[in-house]
């Protein structure tokens, strides 16, 4: 569907640290990222494996808190033009209450916002939320939804539409099968800006997809590369940049 | 009340992420069908009666009323069950709901273990495979329950995220399910979790209030209040539920005190500093920073250790049908003493949370009216931590000797 491959980066803010997270952000968009998903880390996050978890449980025992994952936001979306998406679990929304967070969020520059257990109909007033800041809220669909739900979905007209192209929580490679691309088009057909992730590492399936989708999430494979560097105790830009170079690359 | 209601006030709901809809959904369909089929209910019903032990007995507590001298005091020996708690009440309902939808494979979390170990027994008996998660750290503190739990033919799976203990098996679960959803069963052992869990828990422990108003009846009690102890919740809202939509009797939920009202402490969601968030796929009251994050909690009972509260509980704490109390670790363990040397009966640790909110409220009543405790499982379990607690120098010596003459 694009010219060429469109890719967003996921990262978790404040893994291992602010500073390293903000130099992997920054790594990324000189990689080629088309779009940066940045997650707030969350205590239970119950639909990442347990690399993206184990990411967020770093991030919170080096001192993560919102308002520094706001500062972050902000700063970022300063030093970019690439568009940020915010991404999270209900309860970060639900403890200043879902308006001030929603609100905090417009004004750090976020272009969306992906909150993956506050689904459309039980929502906590996320959606009106997000359209009297106007910053977009992003539904998380998968393929197999009910047909009810996914028409409800396209229904309300979203600018994006993230999508997994399996079954199942973030981490391991992903094999994307002909059924997944028949309801990867169905989706781009609805005029959403679709974003397909979950198990996306490899240029062949960012290939693939980019036939069929706005742009492909790779989440994963990234937080390993800056999880490694830590470990090395090493500055992750290189890598980072190449990996996302490698993803890119006609 | 219905069978199926979703939201109790604000709380309840199905919030999860999309990969989850489907099999509650599907969840949701099949429970509701079932709870219509005289064959099930028969079913269940001789399950409960050949292999549970059901009824359990209602006890009169005499000594310990007359030690009190206030209240009747009445004992709902639960504790009784087959495999020590009630917890099996819910297993054998989910288990045979599972077999009902053609699963073959059923996955549960477990805390201190007993919900596990109902989870396994069930899952042997009737011929389905059984994958248990659990905290790395509980499986330390709670080695007796994973050797029950193996010998029942369950995997037991260690998990390493996070705290190491019973949210975080919760997760691994939930993560199992949204992958294995096509032949697998999540049997959730307490009365919270996305809908339609918390109704269908209630459902299947709702047996315990039953049995209780029977009794009750057939003895003529001038019942003014009922105690339950209250982690998640199971065994209080199935302990209540034939009560709750008259004003009367007091209903009480005793929460874990832990060691203070510190943060970190305790697990009193409704007494302490709980508050309105969503978490594991429902809305109630839980224990979080101001930022959302999930804080640590303690009890000395394992199976009271959680952040959260089941939905329905924390809407009838709000709206006062349910008083909340907290109790201390040291109260629990002084009415664990109290009621093996007067009644020869050895309360679990949750339960002795009951046992101690009990004996405080009898006193405000006379005999001829009568307060009725739920000891929802019984302390075999907890010998390890008990003993340690109460003889620890003999228990020490034990241990030295079986590990150097073993």
């Amino acid at each position: 569907m694009a010219e060429k491959n469109i890719i967003m980066t996921h990262l978790v803010a404040g893994y291992p640290d602010l500073e390293e997270s903000r130099r992997a952000a920054l790594a990324m968009v000189a990689g080629g990222a088309s779009y940066l998903e940045v997650q707030f880390p969350f205590s239970d996050p119950i639909a990442d494996g347990p690399l993206i978890q184990g990411a967020c449980t770093d991030a919170l025992n080096s001192g993560f808190s919102t308002d520094k994952g706001f500062d972050f936001l902000s700063s970022l979306t300063a030093e970019t033009d690439v568009p940020v998406f915010l991404m999270t679990y209900a309860n970060l929304l639900m403890a200043p209450g879902v308006e001030v967070f929603v609100g905090r969020a417009a004004k750090s520059g976020a272009s969306g916002l992906i909150i993956p257990d506050l689904p459309y109909d039980y929502d906590e007033g996320l959606y009106k939320a997000g359209e009297m800041a106007d910053i977009p809220v992003v539904p998380v669909v998968i393929p197999g939804i009910d047909e009810e739900r996914l028409k409800a979905i396209l229904a309300m007209k979203p600018p994006y539409i993230y999508t997994a192209v399996r079954k199942g929580i973030t981490g391991a490679r992903t094999t994307i099968e002909e059924e997944t691309v028949r309801f990867l088009d169905r989706l781009s057909r609805s005029g959403a800006k679709v974003l397909a992730g979950f198990g996306i590492r490899e240029k062949e399936q960012v290939d693939l997809l980019s036939r069929h989708v706005h742009g492909s999430v790779v989440g994963s494979a990234l937080v390993e590369i800056i999880g490694r560097c830590a470990g090395e105790n090493r500055d992750c830009s290189g890598d980072v940049k190449a990996f996302v170079e490698s993803l890119l690359k006609p | 009340m219905a069978v199926y209601n979703d939201f109790f006030g604000p709380y309840g709901g199905r919030y999860v992420a999309e990969l989850l809809r489907g099999p509650l959904d599907e969840l949701e369909e099949a429970f509701k069908k079932a709870m219509e089929d005289e064959t099930f209910l028969a079913e269940l019903k001789r399950f409960g009666k050949e292999y549970i032990g059901r009824p359990t007995p209602l006890l009169y507590a005499e000594k310990a009323s007359k030690a009190i001298g206030g209240a009747d005091i009445y004992i709902k020996l639960e504790g009784l069950a087959n495999t020590g708690a009630h917890k099996i009440n819910n297993a054998a309902g989910q288990a045979l709901l599972a077999k009902r939808m053609g699963k073959t494979r059923i996955i549960a979390e477990t805390g201190a273990g007993q919900h596990g170990v109902a989870t396994a027994a069930v899952c042997a008996r009737l011929g389905l495979k059984c994958r248990v998660y659990m905290g790395s750290e509980d499986i330390k503190r709670q080695r007796p329950n994973v050797f029950l739990m193996e010998m029942f033919g369950a995997e037991v799976f260690p998990v390493e995220s996070g705290s190491k203990t019973l949210k975080d098996a919760v997760n691994e679960a939930l993560r199992d399910w949204a992958a294995s959803s096509a032949d697998t069963h999540y049997l959730i052992g307490s009365a919270l979790g996305p809908s339609p869990y918390p109704d269908m828990v209630r459902e299947f422990q709702s047996v315990i209030g039953r049995e209780v108003k029977e009794e009750q009846e057939k003895r003529k009690l001038q019942v003014k209040a009922m105690v339950a102890c209250v982690g998640g919740g199971s065994n209080a809202i199935g302990f209540f539920e034939p009560f709750i939509a008259a004003d009367s009797p007091r209903l009480i939920g005793a929460e874990a005190g832990g060691t203070g009202p510190e943060a970190g402490c305790h697990a009193a969601r409704m007494t302490g500093e709980g508050k309105t968030g969503v978490l594991q796929g429902y809305k109630s009251r839980f224990l979080f920073d101001g930022d959302g994050q999930v804080l640590h909690t303690h009890s000395i009972s394992a199976g009271l250790d959680y952040p959260g509260i089941g939905p329905q509980l924390a809407h009838l704490g709000e709206i006062g049908r349910i008083e909340f109390t907290s109790v201390r670790d040291d109260e629990a363990l002084e009415a664990l003493r109290f009621f093996a040397s007067r009644e020869g009966i050895i309360f679990a640790l949750e339960s002795a949370h009951a046992g101690a909110a009990g004996l405080k409220i009898a006193a405000q009543y006379k005999p001829g009216e009568a307060v009725i405790i739920n000891m929802s499982g019984r302390g075999d379990k907890d010998i390890f931590i008990t003993a340690k607690a109460l003889q620890r120098d003999k228990w020490f010596d034990f241990l030295r000797e079986e590990t150097e003459n073993g």
